[in-house]
């Protein structure tokens, strides 16, 4: 489970937002939604364990990122994806070299099983035999399911995306929220930056919409429940967002 | 077939400018390993010089032939003596004959009027003031041998002139050294530079970027070694066969096959270690330059 407290963000002199709460369990796909410049790649940051927040914490199966040892803080990270806002593309590099990056991080892989599971996630996001083709030459929804892709090579237990749906564009995105939610239900914790929740997804979120700071918070999808818990989920689903200070 | 590891890292992601690369690395190790072993089967100028260089011992006149060989192969066994000959009189007269030709007139009513001599030929390492010494104090208290003959001041100054020609070709070595070296650590700064979004890609899922940077040293050592084997190989079947064909590399560098002697052989070997070790040092050096501890 990873959970902020009262996490705040200071950029060039002016406070970004501070107290924002979070938590987001096995099994759960946040949306965090804001406007441009809001400071949602930050706040993906901070609760990646990559970035101090100025104020707050961030903790994960309850020790601290930033306060525990660095120890816990890389093997968080090790069992993380992160799919950024736009991929950064090299001359010349291929996707078939960002699988094989993903395979060193990974380790243990054999270039059978790196090739097969390369093509498997490739046919996924509908990028099928793009192997060798170079990342610059992809369009920007193409690089987006193809960062995703690399992501998913390592079965990450948490994923972060930064406007993945946004990048992936309309036609994908229903798509790629299938495959999200399908990966929630793999008890992946997922949580997803985007500047809103898309109108298709709207009727799907499983909470009413909570604010923290500048951003609205949105579950998507939630592990499923046994039926005597079902009664307590009510009580809970508010629970893991609070307003903000500023909000 | 086994997959991609952090050992190769450089070859896995950048296997195009890492095969150019190692090209001008292998071409700059081939020449300092030709100049290593050219230098140590040579010993610089000394096997030149123990060419041109003999010291004569002139016998006594009438001293028998059974006796002149007899102090030629005792000298012979002395540790700085490569060979020792002795020349009968006859053997003189024709010498003497051939360096100045008409004098025949010397030689009055058929006796011969040059002596015996042996002429003692040094070791290429013992071409010294001290294996000089060692030779004439062996042939002083011999009562058959009447004369020295050792270079004198001439030999004297041409030794001098040795250790410096001598330091100076070391000298040209360690610029060798020098300059792979520096070609080394700017080779790996770009390799480092090359690799810094990838080495931020991996640190950022949780692959300690001191593991990469040990498993890279790691490689380096083995793949430079791999390298600088090939090289010295090369450089061993280059001087092979240019002292097979070539009779000035053979008087002024010698015969390949001392190639295999202990000598030769031990520093070679060293000369391996130190190129291998060499490239994971500068492997690591560039890393540390390009990717600070802690960044």
């Amino acid at each position: 489970m990873i959970e902020a407290f009262r996490v705040g963000a200071v950029s060039r002199g002016r406070t970004l937002w501070e107290g924002v709460d979070l938590a987001a369990g096995t099994g759960e796909l946040w949306v965090v939604a804001g406007p441009p410049s809001s400071g949602k790649t930050l706040l993906l940051h901070i609760l990646r364990g990559e970035r101090r927040p100025d104020s707050g914490d961030v903790v994960v199966d309850g020790e601290s990122l930033y306060r525990g040892s660095p120890e816990h803080n890389r093997r968080f990270r090790a069992l993380s994806g992160v799919v950024p806002e736009l991929l950064p593309a090299e001359p010349g590099k291929t996707l078939e070299e960002l699988f094989l990056l993903s395979a060193l991080a990974l380790g243990g892989l054999t270039d059978g099983e790196r090739n097969a599971r390369m093509g498997d996630l490739l046919s996924l996001v509908g990028l099928s035999g793009a192997e060798n083709v170079e990342v610059s030459s992809l369009s920007v929804s193409e690089r987006a399911r193809a960062a995703f892709a690399v992501e998913l090579f390592r079965s990450p237990r948490y994923l972060f995306l930064d406007m993945f749906l946004a990048s992936a564009g309309r036609e994908w995105a229903d798509r790629m929220g299938a495959l999200l939610r399908a990966l929630a239900r793999e008890e992946k914790t997922i949580l997803m930056m985007e500047r809103r929740l898309p109108d298709e997804w709207q009727a799907q979120k499983a909470s009413s919409p909570l604010s923290a700071g500048p951003f609205t918070l949105y579950r998507v999808a939630a592990p499923p429940r046994a039926p005597k818990e079902k009664g307590r989920e009510r009580q809970s689903q508010a629970s893991p967002v609070s307003d903000s200070a500023e909000g | 077939m086994s997959g991609p590891s952090l050992w190769w890292i450089d070859w896995s992601l950048h296997r195009g400018p890492m095969r150019r690369e190692t090209a001008g690395r292998f071409l700059l190790c081939f020449l300092a390993a030709l100049y290593f072993l050219a230098m140590l089967l040579s010993g610089g100028v000394n096997r030149f010089l123990s060419g041109q260089y003999t010291i004569s011992a002139i016998l006594h006149v009438g001293v028998p032939d059974d006796e002149g060989t007899g102090i030629a192969g005792k000298v012979a066994a002395l540790p700085p003596v490569l060979e020792a000959k002795y020349q009968d009189p006859e053997q003189a007269w024709a010498e003497f004959l051939a360096a100045y030709p008409g004098l025949e007139s010397l030689r009055g009513e058929g006796e011969n009027p040059l002596p015996g001599y042996v002429e003692v030929r040094l070791r290429p390492g013992w071409m010294t003031d001290e294996g000089i010494a060692e030779v004439r104090s062996a042939l002083e208290p011999v009562s058959q041998v009447e004369k020295i003959l050792t270079g004198g001041d001439v030999m004297r100054n041409l030794l001098r002139m040795k250790r410096w020609a001598n330091a100076l070709l070391w000298s040209g070595f360690a610029l060798v050294c020098v300059v792979f070296l520096a070609f080394l650590v700017m080779q790996e700064k770009a390799r480092a530079t090359r690799l810094l979004p990838e080495v931020s890609f991996l640190a950022s899922r949780g692959v300690p970027e001191g593991q990469i940077a040990s498993m890279r040293t790691a490689g380096a050592v083995v793949a430079g070694g791999f390298v600088a084997l090939l090289a010295t190989g090369l450089a061993c079947a280059a001087l092979f066969l240019a002292a097979r064909h070539l009779p000035l590399v053979r008087v002024t560098v010698g015969s390949a096959e001392e190639l295999l002697d202990a000598k030769i052989l031990l520093p070679a070997c060293l000369f391996l270690l130190g190129a291998a070790m060499l490239q994971g040092l500068a492997s690591l050096a560039g890393w540390r330059a390009t990717i600070p501890k802690g960044r």
